[in-house]
C-alpha cells in the first residue's frame, strides 16, 4: 500500500501553499486535482440522452389490451414441438375414424325440387306401419315407419318431390288409418278421408 | 307432309300408346273387370285435355284399399266430374282454355277440402295467373280451423297484393293459426297477420339432423 506524502494532503486541504512543497510533489498535487475535477464534472452528453430515453419510455402510456394482443400476434415466436410417434399415430387414427364415422350420416343430397316429409303415428300394438299414397302409387312397402324405442310412436322421414300428396297409414298390412296428426284431410271418394301432406322444396 | 297432318298422326299413335301404359299400371292393381271402364274414363279425360294422373291414382287407391270394382269406377267417374267442374270454374275465373293441369288439380283439391265454389272462384280470379296451389291450401287451412271463409280468402288475396311470394302463402296461414293457438280470437289473429304483411317470420327449414335421418322411398315391390 503506497503512502501519500502528508504535505500533499496539506496542499489539497489548503493548509499549505503549493509553492511551499518541492516540484515533484507539486506535479502529484496537480494530477490529483485534475482527477478530482474529472470526477466532480457533470455527466457528458451520451449519459443524459440515455436517461431521457429511459424516462420517456417510463412516461409512455400503457398500450391497450388489444394492441398488446396484436403485437403478440405479429411478433415471431419460437415454438418447440416435441412429438412422440406413438401419440401421433394414435391421433391420426382417431381423426381418420371420425371422418369415416361421420361420412354417410349427412343424409341424402336434396335436389332443388325436393323436400322432406315426416310421418308420425301412434300405434302401440302395431307390428308394422307403412305410409301409402299418391307418392308411391298407393303401393305398401316403400315407406316403412319405425318404432326404434318401442314406445308405440312410429316415424319415417323421407325425401319426396315438392308437391301435394294424399296418403293413409297401413297398419299390420291390412288396417287403413288416416293420419290423425295431419291437419289436412280430404274425402277419398270411397266414403273415408285421406290425409294430405304438402312437401315444400327444401332449397327455397 | 303438312305440319298439322304429322301432328294428327302423332296424336293418333300416341293415344293408344298412352292408353296401353295406363292399362299396364292398372293390371294386377284393380279388379280386371273394372279396367275397361276406368280406362275409358281416363281416355275421356285425355281427350278433354284434363289431367289423367289423378284418375289413375284414384283407381290405384281403390285397388289398394280392396274396394270392389264398381265402386272404383264410380270413384274415378266422380273424380273426372270434379276435374270438369274445376275446369269450368277456372274458365269462369278468367283462365284461357286449355287450363293448366296443375291448376285443375289444385282447384279440385280445394273443392274436395270443402271450400265453397264461389270462394274458390273468387280466389282464382283475384290471383289471376298460376300457380295458385299454395293460396288455395292456405285458404282451406284457415277455413278448416274455423276462420270465416270470406275473411280467410281476403287475408290471402291481400297478402299476394302486398307482395308476399306465392310459395310463402302457407306461412301466412301458419302465422294466423299460431295466433289462435296462443289464445287470440280469429279476428285478432287476422288483424295481427295483416299488420305484419308483407313481412313474415323466416320459414322453418328441416334441420341437419332431420335431413340426415331422411331416406328416399324404397322402389316399389313387383306386383
Amino acid at each position: 500500500m503506497s503512502v501519500i506524502d502528508p504535505r500533499i494532503h496539506q496542499v489539497l486541504d489548503g493548509e499549505l501553499a503549493p509553492e511551499a512543497v518541492p516540484a515533484e510533489l507539486r506535479r502529484a498535487v496537480a494530477q490529483l486535482v485534475a482527477a478530482a475535477d474529472l470526477v466532480a464534472a457533470p455527466p457528458s452528453g451520451p449519459a443524459a440522452s440515455l436517461e431521457s430515453r429511459v424516462m420517456a419510455e417510463i412516461r409512455r402510456p400503457t398500450p391497450t389490451r388489444a394492441r398488446r394482443v396484436l403485437r403478440w400476434l405479429v411478433t415471431p415466436h419460437a415454438i418447440i414441438l416435441r412429438v412422440r410417434p406413438a401419440w401421433s399415430v394414435a391421433f391420426a387414427a382417431v381423426v381418420a375414424a371420425l371422418t369415416l364415422f361421420t361420412t354417410g350420416q349427412e343424409g341424402p343430397e336434396l335436389a332443388e325440387h325436393e323436400g322432406i316429409a315426416q310421418f308420425v303415428g301412434r300405434f302401440p300394438e302395431a307390428q308394422s306401419v307403412h305410409a301409402v299414397g299418391t307418392f308411391n302409387d298407393w303401393r305398401p312397402g316403400s315407406i316403412a315407419l319405425e318404432d326404434q324405442d318401442h314406445d308405440g310412436v312410429w316415424r319415417a322421414t323421407v325425401v319426396l318431390p315438392a308437391g301435394t300428396y294424399e296418403y293413409m297409414f297401413v297398419v299390420d298390412g291390412e288396417r287403413w288409418v288416416p293420419d290423425h296428426l295431419a291437419e289436412r284431410l280430404v274425402a277419398d271418394n270411397f266414403g273415408r278421408e285421406n290425409s294430405i301432406v304438402i312437401v315444400r322444396a327444401a332449397r327455397r | 307432309m303438312r305440319p298439322w297432318v304429322s301432328l294428327a298422326l302423332t296424336g293418333l299413335l300416341a293415344l293408344p300408346l298412352a292408353a296401353q301404359s295406363v292399362r299396364g299400371r292398372l293390371e294386377g292393381r284393380i279388379p280386371s273387370a273394372a279396367i275397361p271402364a276406368v280406362d275409358s274414363l281416363i281416355q275421356f279425360a285425355s281427350q278433354e285435355g284434363l289431367p289423367t294422373e289423378p284418375l289413375v291414382q284414384k283407381a290405384l287407391e281403390g285397388g289398394a284399399k280392396h274396394v270392389a270394382g264398381p265402386r272404383i269406377v264410380a270413384a274415378v267417374q266422380l273424380s273426372l266430374g270434379q276435374l270438369r267442374g274445376a275446369r269450368d270454374l277456372l274458365v269462369r275465373a278468367g283462365d284461357q282454355p286449355p287450363v293448366l293441369p296443375a291448376e285443375l288439380t289444385t282447384v279440385a283439391w280445394a273443392l274436395r277440402r270443402g271450400l265453397p265454389e264461389p270462394l274458390v272462384e273468387r280466389v282464382a280470379a283475384a290471383l289471376g295467373r298460376p300457380p295458385r296451389a299454395a293460396a288455395m291450401h292456405a285458404v282451406a287451412d284457415l277455413v278448416a280451423h274455423r276462420f270465416d271463409p270470406d275473411s280467410a280468402a281476403g287475408l290471402i288475396i291481400g297478402a299476394v297484393q302486398d307482395g308476399v311470394p306465392r310459395e310463402r302463402l302457407l306461412d301466412v296461414s301458419a302465422v294466423a293459426l299460431q295466433q289462435v293457438q296462443r289464445g287470440h280470437t280469429h279476428a285478432e289473429a287476422l288483424a295481427t297477420v295483416r299488420r305484419q304483411l308483407p313481412n313474415l317470420p323466416a320459414p322453418s327449414k328441416p334441420t341437419r339432423g332431420t335431413v340426415a335421418g331422411a331416406r328416399r322411398p324404397a322402389p316399389p315391390a313387383p306386383p
